[in-house]
């Protein structure tokens, strides 16, 4: 199988002041094509820095970064822009819908920004909507709709680029735990119809829905495995505390 | 994504927040309705000097004079060889006297008549026609004929069209109306062209005192400066001095009045154009606010690849729409006070003075109040363009 995400030592620094903050320490893995990845750690783990660059939103200070086999740090702010809108499927954990728009325009921003022609992205835009169950509130704007609803059109929006990576920032966040589930679900769905996910939460319990879970500490990566194994779950300083991990 | 759909987008928005747009847009309109209202008044004001010029045409030369002591006058006759003598330039000639008199029809006074006397030739300088009866003649101004020829108006409106042979008098003095002139006004008018009286000169510098001033016509409307130079130099001769003569081309004189007119205009237009350039930078401020107010929305449309490209366009067409938009209303509000003008204006002054907004100074406002918007947008739209995706996102 082909790497589709390639971390390779990326290191990423910020300064502030004099003080110099370590936000991500070497740090390398790999997402396959069809994975189900949950990044994981506490606030300042590095899991936002991380999460940025997946995006392409940031660059890494030092490393490589692959994205489809693209080196994404050697990239100017116009390729960047291209291949978040090619490559890449944002959920929000605000659900960052526009307010102006209704529902359909705002699935056809992404297209928009491709240069897909209008009539065409209408269409496809509610092929996505159909897909997330919200073909009948497409003149909506996203105020009128609850929260889990929102979330909905925001991963119709994620999709309607087929893109290579689905990357959701805390997608249950802001939901409660049934609509949270829900969302959850339909990561689920997309995994298996194929999709490359990736899911960025500080919760274990919503991270154990992946496939597969890498966690994070301190800007380093402290488990890389199964979501499944019970290590996946326990931070070494916790283990330490509790006396490890029953054998 | 196309301009046609950034404009759209643009026009979404603008509509999204009526007041706000209203008020960004309130000095583009009294700017934009300025500028149009004032080069209309000024266009309106030069057709005016121009078709009261245009009555004595602008191949004509006025000329004054005045006697130096007894010796040295210019007589009548004289004029007239000296016209003689530059035929190559000069064509006819007629004496001026203006009467300061009031003409009296029947026990009725009528004081907004222009009354001259003036020589046979007036006619053909001025370009008017008999319509009934007969023109002044060489034999009346020999003779000192008490006859006069009259305007349109004052024929239709005292003698119901019927005014040849009867009598008026111009400063007591009584006169037979030997003709009536051709309508030359559109419409007949007290105070109008056609509200006119022509005597013989002689007989009015009996009354008036002597002839200082003739009306004098060229040949060729190409040498007035040779015109003026001949005149001159024949009355230099008379008058050894160049203190008792003056020679004025109405061509001269119009060009004159046209350009202070133009200068006055384009100086209005030009404090009215300053409500343009604070109208510009209303909206640059509006623009910047509103870049903060929509940090967020621009940091998702970045994640969603948008190119800074597409931000700076959608900001810039967005600050271009809201001007052009104010341009139009201004357009629209300065082609209304242009109306009401016209007719304020011609009700003070009794006088038809049409405030005309002309299509170049409509484009000109038009182009110059979207150019604000690009160049007044363009700064917040840059702004806009170079936030960071990260903090657009976070910010709140």
């Amino acid at each position: 199988m082909k790497a589709l995400i390639e971390f390779q030592e990326v290191c990423k620094y910020y300064h502030m002041g004099d003080t110099t903050v370590v936000a991500a320490d070497h740090i390398s893995f790999q997402v396959y094509q069809g994975e189900f990845v949950a990044i994981v750690g506490q606030s300042g783990s590095g899991k936002s820095t991380c999460m940025n660059i997946i995006g392409c939103l940031d660059v890494p200070s030092e490393g490589t970064y692959l994205l489809d086999g693209r080196d994404v740090g050697q990239m100017n702010k116009n390729e960047l822009a291209e291949i978040r809108n090619e490559l890449l499927g944002f959920i929000f954990q605000q659900y960052n819908l526009l307010p102006k728009l209704n529902l359909l325009e705002n699935v056809e921003v992404p297209l928009m920004y491709a240069g897909v022609p209008k009539k065409e992205r209408r269409e496809r835009a509610k092929v996505a909507l159909e897909m997330v169950g919200l073909a009948d509130k497409m003149k909506h704007r996203p105020n009128e709709l609850s929260g889990g609803q929102q979330q909905r059109v925001s991963i119709a929006r994620a999709l309607v680029g087929e893109p290579s990576v689905i990357l959701a920032d805390e997608p249950t966040g802001a939901l409660d735990s049934r609509t949270g589930r829900e969302v959850l679900g339909i990561l689920q769905e997309l995994h298996a119809a194929g999709h490359t996910v990736v899911l960025i939460t500080h919760d274990n319990s919503i991270a154990v829905q992946a496939q597969r879970i890498i966690r994070l500490e301190d800007g380093r990566v402290i488990y890389d495995g199964p979501a499944d194994a019970p290590e996946a779950v326990v931070t070494p300083r916790a283990a330490g505390r509790f006396g490890g991990v029953p054998s | 994504m196309s301009i046609l759909e950034s404009v759209e987008l643009a026009v979404k928005n603008i509509v999204s927040s009526k007041t706000r747009t209203f008020l960004t847009m309130l000095d583009i309109i009294i700017g934009v309705a300025a500028v149009i209202v004032i080069v209309g008044l000024g266009n309106g004001l030069e057709q005016y000097v121009t078709d009261s010029f245009s009555g004595l045409g602008t191949n004509t030369l006025t000329v004054t004079v005045m006697s130096r002591g007894s010796t040295r006058t210019l007589s009548v006759d004289d004029m007239y060889a000296i016209v003689d003598e530059n035929s190559q330039y000069l064509d006819l000639c007629s004496p001026t006297v203006t009467m300061p008199g009031m003409v009296k029809i029947g026990s009725e006074t009528v004081s907004t008549t222009s009354v001259q006397g003036v020589s046979e030739d007036y006619l053909d300088i001025a370009g008017v026609t008999v319509s009934s009866g007969r023109r002044l003649q060489y034999s009346d101004m020999a003779n000192r004929e008490k006859v006069c020829v009259i305007g349109a108006y004052l024929d239709q409106a005292y003698y119901g069209g019927n005014a040849v042979g009867q009598t008026l008098r111009v400063g007591g003095q009584s006169l037979t109306i030997v003709g009536v002139l051709a309508q030359q006004d559109d419409t007949l008018e007290e105070g109008g062209s056609d509200d006119c009286l022509y005597l013989p000169y002689t007989t009015a510098s009996r009354i008036a005192g002597d002839v200082s001033s003739y009306i004098v016509t060229m040949r060729e409307e190409d040498y007035i400066d040779e015109s003026v130079a001949a005149l001159e130099s024949a009355l230099y001769e008379v008058f050894a001095s160049d203190d008792y003569y003056t020679v004025t081309s109405m061509a001269e004189m119009l060009e004159t009045m046209t350009s202070m007119i133009n200068i006055l205009v384009g100086v209005l237009a030009g404090i009215a154009a300053i409500s343009l350039v604070v109208g510009g930078i209303g909206i640059m401020n509006i623009m910047l606010v509103s870049v903060t107010e929509r940090t967020r929305e621009i940091g998702i449309r970045k994640s969603l690849g948008a190119k800074e490209r597409y931000i700076m366009e959608q900001f810039v067409i967005e600050a271009a729409c809201t001007s052009a938009l104010g341009g139009v209303i201004g357009i629209l509000l300065g082609d209304g006070l242009s109306a009401v003008a016209s007719t304020v204006v011609t009700r003070l002054m009794e006088e038809t003075l049409t405030v005309a907004p002309t299509l170049s100074a409509v484009a000109l406002a038009f182009g110059i109040s979207v150019g604000i918007g690009i160049l007044f947008g363009y700064l917040p739209a840059k702004k806009a363009a170079r936030l960071n995706p990260i903090d657009a996102l976070h910010y709140d």
